[in-house]
């Protein structure tokens, strides 16, 4: 069964914004609509396989950068191509979908059937809320090593990891949600110290 | 073998503006080649030093690794008087070369890529053209293509609808025939030679012959560069990074009609360096 991954903070990630992700692999764009519909998709458009993350948000669309090609976020099929503006294009021209959820504050995506975090990682989310999610280049190993010699006492820190190569690590961290703002600011250079520590 | 095919074809491999900078390491088919000299005494040498062909033509030097090179197509419009030579220096690009040349065959993209320069919303539209294969020469042509364009060239002034023709004499050069603003009657040339490093990377020459006695040549070859640095933001992320020549792999529509017929045509010639043509 395919895990689901965290790929990002949902405050990262306004309305009509659009970012890459990577989950077991796979290329992504995870992008919001104007009204706020989030959807995770294979990063690359059916046309001429540039990749969706490069492309812009135009009501409940995802265009492409390439040729401007319109996907509709309900389902991802094709709802315009700019160069022949009144054909209306055939079902078969689609993205591919992943399942994506929205818990805790941070979003998450899977290659399987469902987006949903892993029952115990959940139960934090009712006394953590999100601090930063930040690009390590090491392994999840080489983090919780240094992790492990720089404890962090001010708060409880929950640390998850979202492997995108072997040396290259997306680290989503949620804190305590009773941290005040000094605590959330000591907890910020722990993360840099960390990030510099692993990486060394 | 994919370089079989690309063996036996030339490649600009220096301008003269990079040969008078000294002789320079580069890299053509996976290979790694020596380039020096000048245009009137030029070298172009393999790693073993043995000396491979050269010709000057088009104001680039160019080599080939074949035992039997094809010969370099002719460029006639070259030869016109009147016409301004500019070689536009070189561009590198994490690309299959094969991807490079499409772009360039591309006008789809004008609006989005190249932003009220060479296209802008809401004039998005590709009328109907032609696409043939030139039976005598084997070259792909594209004609009667028209497009408008808020800022065709750097001797324009304001939105023009613009005509084009393209020519494809190799897999790696494009030709590209446009209306040229002060000038009606005639066509500005501009083309794309690209010197493939490998399959997935090339250095780009452009090289342009313009009826524009105006603008200054600093000008014109930073206008040529920009559209193509726009043009490498596209063409460093495709995905595959080969060109794939299975038509089901990416979806074309009618303006795309080049470029299907381009990858027509490298299937039907064997042209697979640059290419995805496994799944065949």
């Amino acid at each position: 069964m395919s895990a689901s991954r965290p790929v990002g903070l949902t405050r990262d990630l306004p309305a009509a914004r659009v970012m890459w992700a990577q989950v077991d692999g796979q290329d992504m764009v995870v992008w919001r609509s104007t009204s706020g519909v989030l959807s995770a998709w294979d990063n690359r458009c059916p046309h001429r396989g540039m990749a969706l993350s490069h492309g812009f948000v135009r009501g409940e669309d995802l265009a492409c950068l390439y040729h401007g090609w319109h996907f509709g976020c309900e389902g991802g099929g094709c709802r315009l191509i700019p160069s022949h503006p009144d054909l209306t294009p055939p079902e078969t021209i689609r993205t591919r979908a992943f399942a994506v959820a929205e818990r805790g504050g941070v979003i998450w995506a899977s290659l399987g059937e469902t987006a949903e975090p892993a029952a115990e990682t959940a139960e934090g989310f009712d006394n953590h809320r999100p601090l930063r999610s930040f690009e390590v280049h090491a392994s999840e190993a080489a983090i919780e090593h240094a992790a492990g010699i720089n404890p962090f006492d001010a708060a409880a820190l929950c640390l998850l990891y979202n492997p995108i190569q072997p040396d290259r690590t997306l680290v989503t961290v949620l804190i305590d949600a009773r941290a005040d703002k000094a605590c959330q600011k000591q907890a910020a250079r722990w993360c840099e110290a960390i990030r510099r520590e692993a990486e060394a | 073998m994919s370089r079989r095919h690309a063996l036996n074809d030339w490649y600009a491999v220096a301008d003269e503006q990079s040969l008078a900078q000294g002789p320079r390491q580069t890299r053509l088919l996976d290979t790694d080649i020596r380039v020096g000299g000048s245009f009137s005494a030029p070298s172009v040498t393999d790693a073993h030093g043995r000396a491979l062909p050269t010709q000057v033509k088009f104001d680039h030097l160019w080599t080939t690794l074949g035992d039997q090179p094809r010969p370099l197509f002719d460029i006639p419009e070259g030869d016109e008087p009147g016409r301004r030579l500019v070689p536009c220096g070189m561009v590198r690009v994490k690309c299959s070369p094969l991807r490079a040349v499409e772009n360039f065959l591309d006008i789809a993209h004008f609006p989005f890529v190249h932003t009220d320069v060479l296209g802008a919303e809401p004039h998005t539209e590709v009328e109907p053209y032609k696409v043939e294969i030139r039976e005598q020469n084997d070259e792909v042509w594209a004609t009667r293509v028209k497009f408008f364009q808020p800022l065709a060239a750097k001797s324009a002034e304001g939105g023009i609808t613009t005509d084009y023709e393209y020519r494809v004499p190799a897999p790696t050069t494009a030709i590209l025939y446009k209306t040229c603003p002060p000038k009606p009657e005639a066509q500005d040339v501009i083309t794309l030679f690209v010197q493939p490093r490998s399959e997935t990377e090339c250095d780009v020459w452009p090289w342009m012959a313009l009826y524009d006695d105006d603008t200054a040549f600093a000008d014109l070859i930073q206008f040529q560069q920009m559209i193509f640095l726009q043009d490498r933001s596209i063409l460093e992320n495709q995905r595959p990074v080969k060109l794939p020549l299975d038509p089901k792999m990416e979806i074309p529509t009618r303006a795309d009609l080049t470029s299907v017929a381009y990858r027509r045509w490298l299937k039907k010639r064997g042209a697979f360096y640059g290419a995805l043509a496994e799944s065949l």
